[in-house]
């Protein structure tokens, strides 16, 4: 057989299939709407519209009479939550750590003394906050610095000097929605590999549709591979529609270029698809898929960093977690994202998942059953 | 002489250390409709999915056109036509679309509507297949089943549980089908359809082909030993007040 023949059987696929996803309302839902749903979620938890209050623990190690004011002025603002137990900075930490806590605003020793040689107090205040509350502590930082702008513009019209400095390890500029998004797009790629794949297949083998394929001259080949274009496709539309609503309603910052994030989003996508497509294959009916995708998509989500960072985690854990399918897609997405890395900045990444993609698509075509 | 096109010799199949086809043994010639009878468990469609590639033959040798069928499945599949015992689609695809994918599916390029129109089912052509009757959906499998121009067509039991007029219909579409020139090879459990519609039939029973002829000759031969039924036979049964009652045009 020539190769336009051998070919035939994929584009024609290809065409209906895609065109058959926009006539399901259900398909519809899972693949475009239940994403962006997420994204509206998680958007605006995570870029705050000022109506937020924030629980703080307030350490004044000064005895100024500046200090002693500033501190009443703090317990006296709403936007502040001061949580009266705390006296020490690892107190706080330990809360921070919790989730108890946004942040601590510490006021040092000597806040609000007179300087030598001045006629008016200065100081340094300091806001620290944990790793995953970093919204919460540059918001934070900025609100003390506009209450300290206030105060110095009467006290001196020139210079400043009441300031806050916010101290964070982490990358310069990543906000919380940029950290969260990359997630939520790990998160649709995977549910649109794995849930799609593993509830339609077995669906059409125990109706008999894919017997009825293997009685034509149909190869499994030809099938996945009609199966995975179509896939990418849709994958792409679903992504570049949540890309979209969260660069025109959450601000998301875009700092990398669309051609590479197209590129990890298909790559990401066929990875996905090929574990559903191995379970899904493999599965002889729904009962015995859905446990299976289950049993794969639970531990990838918590330990891939979709929704909490995995430097959070265990060493041992992170170490695992690197080498997780899900995990180099979601790192290459915030990368492209935040940082612009390029596609040779993503080797590493891309080194893993091109691997994974060799394991699962052998694996798969091992598994494949067409009843 | 007629050519012969399938030849099956000592065919077994064994299922758990069972032989559930036990050394069956049969021709079809070029051009005829040959019916394979029997009840539930006789082994009526695993003989079938043998002869299409489905299952992997135990024993004994079946070729199909001079095709050796354990030997070349994708030669095999392409030669043949497989209409299965409950013909199901994927859904929210239009009947010309999967004609089209079918046609692909053997690389090749057809008319969709011409095949449609081949069943009468021009005006569904923008209908998705769950949206059918029974009918209706036996005669689209058969037209989806036929776009590669097969030598021979195997229908699993193709009128179970359709009404009197549709049975008629998917009768004379299968006739057509045979003056077509393709061999069909169809397993029913009706005994009227198999004596209306097939030119030979085999009984099968256990796992084993007890008897082999056309449906005449097979009667004649009953007869001949001396049966006889109880009753007269009526000149009309209540099958024909019924078509007399509601008429022969296709209701769905």
């Amino acid at each position: 057989m020539n190769i336009r023949k051998n070919l035939l059987p994929i584009t024609t696929f290809v065409k209906i299939d895609v065109k058959r996803l926009f006539r399901d309302k259900v398909a519809i839902f899972f693949v475009f709407l239940f994403p962006l749903i997420l994204l509206v979620i998680f958007g605006s938890v995570f870029s705050g519209d000022g109506n937020v209050s924030f629980r703080v623990a307030l350490l004044n190690e000064s005895s100024s009479e500046f200090s002693k004011e500033f501190d009443k002025q703090i317990r006296d603002n709403e936007v502040f939550e001061v949580d009266k137990e705390i006296s020490s900075l690892d107190a706080a930490k330990e809360k921070m750590n919790r989730g108890q806590l946004d942040a601590t605003i510490i006021l040092p020793a000597g806040f609000g003394d007179i300087q030598a040689g001045t006629n008016f107090p200065s100081g340094e205040s300091k806001v620290v906050y944990g790793q995953n509350n970093q919204t919460a502590g540059t918001t934070l930082a900025s609100i003390l610095e506009g209450l300290f702008k206030e105060i110095n513009t009467g006290l001196v019209p020139t210079v400043e000097p009441f300031s806050v400095t916010a101290e964070s390890t982490a990358t310069k500029g990543l906000t919380q929605f940029d950290y969260t998004f990359s997630g939520i797009l790990g998160f649709t790629l995977l549910s649109l590999g794995i849930f799609g794949p593993t509830t339609v297949f077995p669906r059409l083998k125990t109706k008999g549709v894919l017997r009825r394929y293997h009685t034509t001259t149909l190869k499994v080949w030809q099938y996945f591979t009609g199966n995975v274009i179509s896939n990418g496709i849709i994958g792409l539309l679903a992504c570049g529609l949540m890309f979209a609503s969260a660069v025109l309603f959450f601000d998301l910052n875009m700092r990398g270029n669309f051609f590479n994030l197209a590129v990890i989003v298909v790559f990401g996508t066929i990875l996905l698809f090929g574990i559903g497509l191995a379970l899904g294959g493999w599965a002889k009916n729904e009962n015995q898929a859905a446990p299976m995708a289950q049993l794969v998509t639970l531990p990838m989500l918590f330990l891939s960093g979709i929704f909490f960072p995995t430097f959070l985690m265990p060493e041992l854990l992170q170490n695992i977690t690197k080498f997780i399918p899900l995990t180099p897609i979601i790192d290459s997405i915030r990368l492209v994202i935040t940082e612009n890395a390029s596609l040779i900045d993503l080797g590493p990444q891309l080194g893993i998942m091109a691997a994974w993609t060799v394991i699962i698509y052998l694996i798969a075509f091992r598994v494949f059953r067409w009843e | 002489m007629t050519k012969t096109i399938v030849v099956v010799k000592k065919l077994i199949k064994i299922y758990d250390k069972k032989q559930v086809v036990k050394g069956i043994s049969f021709n079809v010639k070029e051009g005829e409709i040959f019916g394979i009878l029997g009840p539930n468990g006789a082994g009526k469609t695993t003989t079938l999915e043998m002869l299409e590639t489905l299952r992997p033959i135990d024993g004994g040798s079946a070729t199909l056109a001079g095709v050796k069928v354990s030997e070349d499945s994708q030669e095999i599949k392409a030669l043949i036509g497989v209409q299965p015992q409950t013909p199901s689609f994927e859904e929210k695809t239009k009947l010309t679309e999967l004609i089209e994918f079918f046609s692909a599916a053997y690389g090749e390029k057809v008319d969709a509507m011409k095949f449609l129109k081949s069943v009468q089912l021009e005006d569904k052509a923008n209908s998705y297949p769950e949206q059918l009757s029974g009918g209706q959906r036996q005669r689209f499998s058969i037209a989806a089943a036929l776009v590669h121009s097969p030598k021979v067509f195997f229908l699993d039991e193709p009128t179970t549980g359709l009404d009197p007029q549709a049975r008629r219909n998917l009768w004379d579409l299968i006739r057509e089908v045979r003056d077509r020139g393709v061999t069909v090879i169809m397993t029913t459990h009706y005994m009227d359809e198999a004596e209306l519609l097939c030119d030979r039939v085999a009984v099968m029973d256990n796992g084993k082909i007890i008897a082999l002829d056309t449906p005449k000759n097979l009667i004649k031969s009953l007869l001949g030993r001396g049966f006889k039924k109880e009753q007269q036979v009526q000149q009309a049964n209540l099958e024909d007040v019924f078509i007399d009652l509601t008429g022969k045009a296709l209701r769905d």
